[in-house]
């Protein structure tokens, strides 16, 4: 591990203050320096909150290699025709301009913890008093047999927002008539636990309109899964005959994919596909694996600040982190990041820090109007980021409730998409 | 030798094999009979379904066509009787009042509501069939959008939200339309709840009769009132708010709370923590503000950004 990231100390000025000056308040001025890497939901909104807060007490610099993002959250609405791609997309100009945020297009490869520094692919390196990763996700080779990284074009995961959504989408609108579509659903724990039955109620939608003698398949290695009662009551009323799902007692979580034949292996019962959908078991984004920052698949943080437990200067932030009870979806990233942002500011600038307060709602929608939510409250304790309330939308509520919930999570993502990216 | 051990062996392979195939086949009777039993236990439920569907709206077309017999055909005096003692009974939960002395408390309505035979929607929406009514969704009257949000959201009129609607109409309905400050006193509101029961239908049937629908006070005390919010705070809670609220104070899907008057967002904030207001999101981030961090809200926000 040392070596490794002794391996990433970079060249010239971080090299050269970080012997000149043993930092306190970090490199060549007085003003104390945060890094953000990631700069999606968890990302940009520390990165927004410090700079906004701290007014110009903090200098903050967010490494994102994408200059433009594209939301995971409603992608799955771009794939049943009720959003544009367009809609999905968010540039980083605002942080720059309005925030005064450094924004560095650029991967962060690696980093340098006692130096405190972090390496990047383009060469040179980053000095920080304190940082934060939110790097979301990558997945854990081998979980799909069959499939690796290189297969995402054949069968593509579209659990990482932008190109893969496009191509999943396009896909689906190029199945022959009566094709089939298959997901692989991933295993616990993943990003946006709803996410993959929303898709099939969305891939369901577009193919009813287009494509009705479509079939549609899951294999889940699941017994159950997230607000299933209320999925499986809308693809009975909306979809009915259409979504077959195989859940582990009937083998679906014994999968192994060919994506050169284009096959899925369900427990031995080959299936010819039109679609593949594979999204792999999840772990945390590999710059946290690269910065020796995770136990297993995640790293540990500790709720009360979101600092990793490995690492006092480091904050770690959304489907990254192992920190309890809250599901890995952007609300969460999003709740998170502002307690960690308040607590960097405490650190750094003496602000007044609060006792965290977390909470989380996700919003699916099953079919035009259709839209239903769960959601919780958090608060943490020293052991992890405890559930404290929670609720779920109800089977059978009437259409103009229903109706009122899908236009509140257009609501949701306005507010999240500006607190985010302002 | 060899050749009789590698006979052997091969024997044996084809032996375990057959026993592995015939393993397989089982397994897979196995499944294709329990396949067949869900299909045909699908098959049952969906004809027990529709069985039921059609006796659900057989039930409401025959409720519906009682209720509007009732409306229509009772005459005012009749009608202006006590109703019939309820059949379910919860003798404090059903403790509702004097109709006759809510009447001449509903006279200060009757510049903007009807009630009876032939009422119609004058500035207010008549009050026929209030009870068990879901908010805002009496059709061609044009509500507030705030009444219609909480329609959507769930809220049905029953005792408890109407005493506390009458109570303090912004406690439950931010912008309503209705420009009335509210009846203080516990026992006129009984009073004139009991007078408007009486136009409803079937009121032995109405939601209240639950033991669990309590009239509570919306009211806030004075001293919970009086609580100065620390605004730094304040801005820390707010944040949560932002997620979901629009800062420019648009209100697509979801409503502004920017430009919120102090005492109005406190109210409200309390009666989303006590459920009088519907909505599970709002109701679980309330329950857990204390009244200085409700007040700390409130002072934030009145403050502008
Ligand atoms: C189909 C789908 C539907 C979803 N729907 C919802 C929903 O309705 N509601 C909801 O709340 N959530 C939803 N989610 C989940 C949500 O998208 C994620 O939980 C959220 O994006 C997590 O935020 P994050 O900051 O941890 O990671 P991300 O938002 O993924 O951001 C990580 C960023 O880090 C960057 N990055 C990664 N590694 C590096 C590196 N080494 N250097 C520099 N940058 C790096 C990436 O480019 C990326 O921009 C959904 C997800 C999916 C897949």
């Amino acid at each position: 591990m040392k070596l490794n990231r002794r391996a990433f100390v970079g060249t010239g000025m971080a090299a050269a203050s970080t012997l000149g000056a043993p930092m306190v308040h970090a490199a060549s001025h007085g003003i104390p320096k945060v890094v953000v890497v990631g700069g999606g939901a968890g990302g940009a909104t520390a990165a927004r909150y410090i700079a906004k807060d701290s007014a110009g007490e903090i200098d903050v610099t967010l490494i994102e290699p994408t200059r433009s993002y594209y939301t995971c959250f409603f992608s799955n609405l771009y794939i049943g025709g009720f959003w544009d791609l367009e809609n999905l997309s968010h540039s980083y100009g605002k942080l720059a301009s309005d925030y005064g945020i450094n924004v560095v297009h650029d991967w962060a490869t690696g980093v340098d913890r006692d130096a405190k520094t972090v390496a990047l692919a383009g060469g040179g390196s980053v000095p920080y008093d304190r940082l934060i990763l939110s790097p979301g996700i990558d997945f854990v080779d081998g979980s799909v047999p069959g499939w690796d990284v290189s297969a995402q074009n054949a069968m593509p995961h579209a659990y990482k927002g932008g190109s893969q959504t496009e191509l999943l989408k396009a896909q689906i609108m190029a199945m022959p008539e009566g094709g089939t579509y298959v997901m692989v659903a991933p295993p616990n724990p993943y990003r946006c636990p709803p996410g993959p039955y929303e898709r099939i109620s969305m891939v369901a939608h577009v193919l009813k309109a287009n494509n009705p003698t479509a079939k549609i398949i899951i294999a889940d290695p699941k017994a159950n899964f997230s607000k299933q009662g209320l999925f499986e009551e809308g693809w009975q009323k909306h979809y009915s005959g259409m979504i077959t799902r195989i859940g582990p007692d009937f083998g679906g979580e014994n999968v192994t994919v060919d994506p050169a034949a284009m096959t899925v292996d369900v427990d031995g019962e080959v299936i010819n596909a039109d679609v593949v959908n594979v999204i792999p078991a999840q772990k945390a984004g590999l710059i946290c694996e690269a910065a020796g920052l995770t136990d297993g698949n995640w790293a540990p943080v500790d709720g009360h600040s979101m600092v990793s437990r490995l690492d006092e200067n480091i904050h770690i932030l959304g489907d990254a982190t192992n920190q309890g009870d809250m599901p890995k979806s952007g609300f969460s990233a999003n709740s998170q990041a502002k307690v960690a942002a308040m607590a960097v500011r405490g650190a750094l600038t003496g602000s007044r820090v609060f006792p965290a307060k977390y909470s989380n709602t996700c919003w699916s929608l099953i079919a035009t109007d259709d839209g239903v939510k769960v959601g919780a409250a958090y608060e943490p304790n020293d052991e992890k980021i405890a559930s404290v309330s929670s609720f779920v939308s109800q089977t059978g509520e009437d259409v103009a409730m229903r109706k009122a919930t899908y236009e509140e999570s257009i609501g949701w993502y306005e507010g999240i998409t500006t607190d985010m990216f302002g | 030798m060899l050749g009789a051990a590698y006979g052997w062996t091969a024997r044996d392979h084809r032996a375990q094999e057959l026993v592995a195939l015939t393993d397989r086949l089982t397994q897979l009777e196995k499944r294709n009979s329990s396949l067949q039993e869900q299909a045909s236990r699908s098959a049952d439920l969906h004809a027990r379904l529709s069985e039921l569907e059609t006796a659900l709206a057989a039930a409401l077309r025959d409720a519906e066509s009682a209720r509007q017999a009732a409306l229509v055909e009772t005459p005012a005096a009749e009608m202006a009787r006590p109703a019939p003692e309820p059949v379910v009974a919860d003798a404090a939960a059903l403790d509702f009042g004097d109709p006759e002395k809510g009447r001449e408390v509903f006279a200060q309505c009757t510049s903007c509501h009807q009630i009876g035979q032939g009422a119609e929607d004058r500035i207010g929406p008549h009050l026929n069939g209030i009870f068990g009514r879901r908010a805002g969704a009496h059709e061609g009257f044009r509500y507030s959008d705030d009444m219609k949000m909480m329609g959507a959201d769930g809220l049905t009129w029953e005792l408890a939200n109407l005493d506390a609607y009458l109570e303090n109409p912004k406690a439950l309905v931010s912008r309503t339309r209705m420009n009335f400050a509210g009846l203080k006193d516990p026992q006129d509101r009984s009073d004139i709840l009991a007078y408007l029961r009486q136009f409803s239908a079937s009121p032995q049937n109405i939601p209240e009769a639950a033991p669990t629908a309590q009239p509570r006070e919306v009211d806030l005390s004075p001293e919970v009132l009086a609580i100065v919010g620390d605004t730094d705070y304040g801005e820390y809670l707010a944040s949560e708010c932002k997620t979901c609220h629009q800062q420019d104070g648009s209100d697509k899907g979801i409503p502004a709370i920017t430009n919120w008057p102090t005492e109005d967002f406190v109210v409200a904030m309390h009666a989303y923590k006590r459920q009088i207001r519907p909505h599970p999101v709002m109701q679980m981030m309330a329950s857990r503000l204390s009244d200085e961090e409700i007040a700390a809200l409130a002072a934030y926000f009145a403050q502008g950004e």
